[in-house]
Order: structure tokens, then sequence, then C-alpha cells
């Protein structure tokens, strides 16, 4: 319950979830670490490992190419980084089912600044529980799931410090 | 009539497909296939790959449905400047041409056969039709994009409840995919078929691989077998609608999934909901209302009923192809691999892929 109540309490704090999102429950962290690990190429075939993130606290996005929500949120999600650029804030977008060349070629039209990871096989979405598109997670520093949302989220109102004092105040409990 | 695939072989009045076609009727005209006379058709699959790509691999299916009343897969021959194989998946008996190359251009041709014809379900008249214990698990199983719990599950409880036979729950599906859903001009290639996700967005939209998949996964959630038959039109609607038929001998962009439900006494009957948007979408004037004469015809004959301008690969989902860097999740489209990694099947002009067919006359 702890975690759920968190999740919302940060969506709460971070401004109004999209009319069509929702937060839902997330596991506690640490046992849930290495299932939750990967290793993924982006369309060039450069290699990223969620471990390399380690650090920053991170958006971990699902989307896929042919899903139109995910055109709007992509860019919302650049802006964030942008903004965000002194924050130790990561985001990974992890494209599901999808082959580089279709990737590559969205990219070309939409293009943004933070990799986007290629998961052909949706074993990574399968392990992280992800059963609709897009789905976004948020994790702390240690890489621990703090927030879940699923379908599109506004990123523009995202406040990921609110999410770090959240998290200080429920860890001082 | 049966048709055998020495039949299919030996057809030889080979006709251009437009000469071989019945002067296409009006599409005032009911839409009412009915059984009884078997056509042979070719198809023409060609794959290249462009030189310095390195090493690459293809993936291309062939017929593969043999079903007594309406479908013989014939012979599947090839040339390549590589090397090639028939592959038949262990899961659905599924078949396609495996074609590998170590450099330079990659190149493979597959000509396949088939004869097939009308199908047309009395639904007022059952008769002894059983189904395989086997046959029944796998056809009410879940695969990768098509779940039978969760959202699938409530959905087809809503749509299904107070139905008292596995014919009454069909027709309900059918009639609930044909009244809430609709085909999205916009879905690249015949969609992805990731029907949980439809449900969830909330936004029904979609083509073939997309509705007729969730009437097969609303179906399965019901304890009612069902399932995806994966093909290409490959000839005019002799019923005059443009929308359901191939519009050129060039098939490269005319893939199309029907669907089956399995019901006790009557076996294996047709349905294709898809079918039903797509006219109501793309039939002139287009944009037709559900009560248009013309969609009318076409939603009464498709619950029991399809035509025969239609060639049919496979049923297989999550399709593990031998040497690829990732299983697909249904083989309609040919597939190819290099270095890089997959190549974009629904893209075929980068890709470089055309299928063309045509008719060898009457089988």
């Amino acid at each position: 319950m702890r975690w759920a109540a968190f999740a919302a309490l940060a969506l709460s704090a971070a401004g109004p979830v999209s009319t069509s999102g929702h937060c839902h429950a997330i596991a506690p962290p640490g046992a849930e670490r290495a299932r939750l690990a990967f290793q993924l190429t982006d369309s060039s075939g450069t290699q990223l490992s969620l471990g390399d993130l380690a650090g920053r606290k991170v958006v971990v996005h699902f989307f896929a190419t042919w899903c139109e929500p995910c055109r709007e949120e992509l860019p919302a999600l650049d802006r964030l980084v942008a903004r965000s650029r002194d924050r130790d804030l990561a985001v990974v977008a992890i494209a599901v089912a999808e082959v580089p060349v279709r990737v590559k070629r969205f990219l070309a039209q939409t293009p943004v600044a933070f990799p986007v990871l290629i998961d052909a096989d949706r074993a990574v979405a399968k392990a992280w529980g992800v059963t609709t598109l897009p789905t976004s997670f948020v994790l702390d520093a240690d890489l621990n799931i703090r927030l879940a949302v699923e379908q599109a989220h506004d990123w523009d109102r995202f406040d990921p410090t609110r999410l770090a004092d959240q998290h200080s105040r429920e860890e001082s409990k | 009539m049966t048709l055998n695939r020495r039949d299919v072989l030996k057809a030889s009045a080979v006709l251009p497909l437009a000469a071989a076609m019945p002067v296409a009727a009006g599409a005032q005209d009911a839409f009412a296939p009915r059984p009884g006379k078997w056509r042979a058709f070719e198809v023409v699959t060609r794959l290249e790959i462009a030189r310095g790509q390195g090493a690459a691999q293809a993936w291309i299916p062939v017929p593969s449905v043999n079903e007594e009343t309406w479908f013989k897969s014939g012979d599947s021959t090839w040339t390549t400047n590589g090397t090639a194989a028939l592959v038949t998946d262990a899961k659905y008996g599924a078949r396609f041409v495996h074609a590998e190359w170590a450099s330079g251009d990659a190149i493979i041709e597959v000509t396949s056969r088939f004869g097939t014809q009308d199908r047309a379900i009395d639904l007022s008249s059952p008769g002894s039709a059983t189904l395989a214990e086997a046959e029944r698990k796998l056809y009410t199983s879940a695969t990768a994009l098509i779940p039978t719990d969760g959202i699938v599950r409530e959905t087809s409880d809503k749509v299904t409840a107070g139905a008292t036979s596995d014919l009454e729950k069909a027709r309900r599906i059918y009639e609930w995919i044909v009244r809430n859903t609709y085909r999205k001009a916009a879905t690249r290639g015949c969609g992805v078929g990731d029907i949980a996700a439809l449900l969830k967005s909330g936004d029904l939209g979609g083509k073939c691989a997309d509705l007729n998949a969730l009437a097969v996964g609303l179906l399965r959630a019901a304890g009612i077998p069902a399932r995806d038959v994966y093909g290409i039109r490959v000839a005019p609607s002799r019923f005059g609608y443009k929308a359901l038929g191939a519009g050129s001998a060039t098939i490269t962009k005319a893939q199309h999934c029907r669907a089956e439900v399995f019901l006790a006494g009557f076996g294996w009957v047709p349905i294709d909901p898809a079918d039903v948007r797509k006219v109501m979408l793309e039939e002139p004037p287009t944009n037709l209302a559900l009560d248009d004469p013309k969609v009318t015809a076409a939603r009464a004959a498709l619950f029991g009923a399809w035509e025969d301008n239609w060639l049919a690969y496979n049923f297989a989902h999550d399709v593990m192809l031998p040497g690829a860097k990732a299983p697909v999740d249904f083989l309609m489209y040919p597939q190819a691999e290099t270095a890089a990694g997959r190549l974009d099947c629904l893209d075929p002009d980068s890709f470089r892929y055309t299928i063309t067919a045509k008719e060898l006359g009457a089988a």
C-alpha cells in the first residue's frame, strides 16, 4: 500500500495525470531489480544497460512507432530532458517489438536527445509487466521504481525534483 | 467438388489476372459467396536485398493451409542466388522458404500455387463436426498479443453475458466488433494485433490484424476455439466490392487476415468483421453507414461466409524463424534480416519485394 500511496502522491505533486492515463501499485524495490535489468541496443547498434544509468533518476518509457499517443509523448520527454539537464535526470525510451530501420526512420522525423533502444522480442517489456503502450516508469537514483504510468502522461507538467522531495519524506518516516 | 494438389499443379490455362476475372457485378448486388467452383492461382514473391549489407536471411511465407472444403495448398518452388529450404513451423504447420546469402546481392523468387473456393456455412443446420482436444487447446490459448485474461476476458464476459450457446456468443462478438470498432486508414500494414493495448486505449481503430485478432481474442476468452488466418487478396471481388479484392495483378500490399471460429456441429466457421468495417470506410462513395445496403450485405455474409479471391498462408502466431534475432507475431509478410537487424516488412519499396498473382483458370 505504501508504494501505491507514494505513486499517487508523486503524481499529484507532479501535476495531474492526463485523462487517459492512470498509475498503479508498484512492487517493493530490491527483489525486482535483477528482473528489471536490461541491456539493449539502439537502431545504430550502440548498447546501453539500465545499470549504466545508476546515480541519476531515470524515466524508462516504453513505446512503439505505430502508437499515436507516443508521437506526442516523445517530444515532451525530450523537453523534460532539456529542462532537467542539471538535475541528474536521464530518459531512455524502449521501442517494443520494432525493427531498427523503422525506428531509425521514425527518429529522423521525431528526433530526440535521449537513447532509444529496441526490445525486438518484447523480453524487457514482459519483464517490466508492460501490457499497453505507452507505459512509463520513473526510477530513483538506485534504480528502484517509484512511479508507473500506463498510457500517455503530460511530461511538460512533471517535476522530478518534487518526486525526490516526496521520496525523502517517505524514507524519513 | 474437391481439388487435390495435383489438380492445382496441372492447371494449365494460365490467364492474365484481369482476363481471368468474370465481369464484376455492380456493387449494389448482394455480397453472397457460395461454394461450388474451385479456382486455381499462382502467386510469385520476388525479394531483393541490395549489395553492401553483408550476410542476409529471408523468410517468405507460402500457402500452408489444407482444408477439404475450401483451400488446397500446392507446391512452392524457388530460384535464388543463395541457398534456400522449405521449413515447416512445428506448432502450427506454417510453411515458409528460408533463404540465406553470405554476401552480395540477395535475390529469391518463390512461386506458389493453390486452389480455393467460396465458403458459406448453413448456420441453421448443424452437422456432427467436432474438434480434437489438442486443437481445442491450441486455439483457445493465449498468444503474445492475444491474451485471454484481464481486459480481454472482462470485455468478452460483458459482450457474451446472457448468451446461451457458442453460436450466440460468437455472433454477439462479431456484431460488437462491427458496431464498436472502426478501420483506421493510418494504421501501417494490417496493424500490429496487440488487442489488450487496443482495448485499454479506448480507441478501437485498426485494420484486419487488429480487429479480427480482437474477435479471436474475445472468442478464446469465452472458451470458444478461434484462429486468425493470415493471407493475401489475389483477385477482385466478383461481387463488385472494390474494398474486398485485389485491384491489380500486383498484390504486394494486399495482405489480409481473416478469422475462423469453431462451432460444434458446424466446424470452422469463417468470420471477417474487419472487412465489414473496410467496406464502410472504403467502398465508394466511402464512409458508408451501417445501414447502407452494401454494408448490410457484407455484414450479413461475413459471419459464416467468405469469397475465394484470397490466399490463406497459415494460422500461426509467435513464429520462431530459424536463425532470426526475434520471433514474429504472425507470418503474413516476407521477412528479412541483415547484420543491421530485421528489415521493415511493411515497407516493400525499401525492402524491395513484390508479390504478383494470376489465375490459372478453373481448377
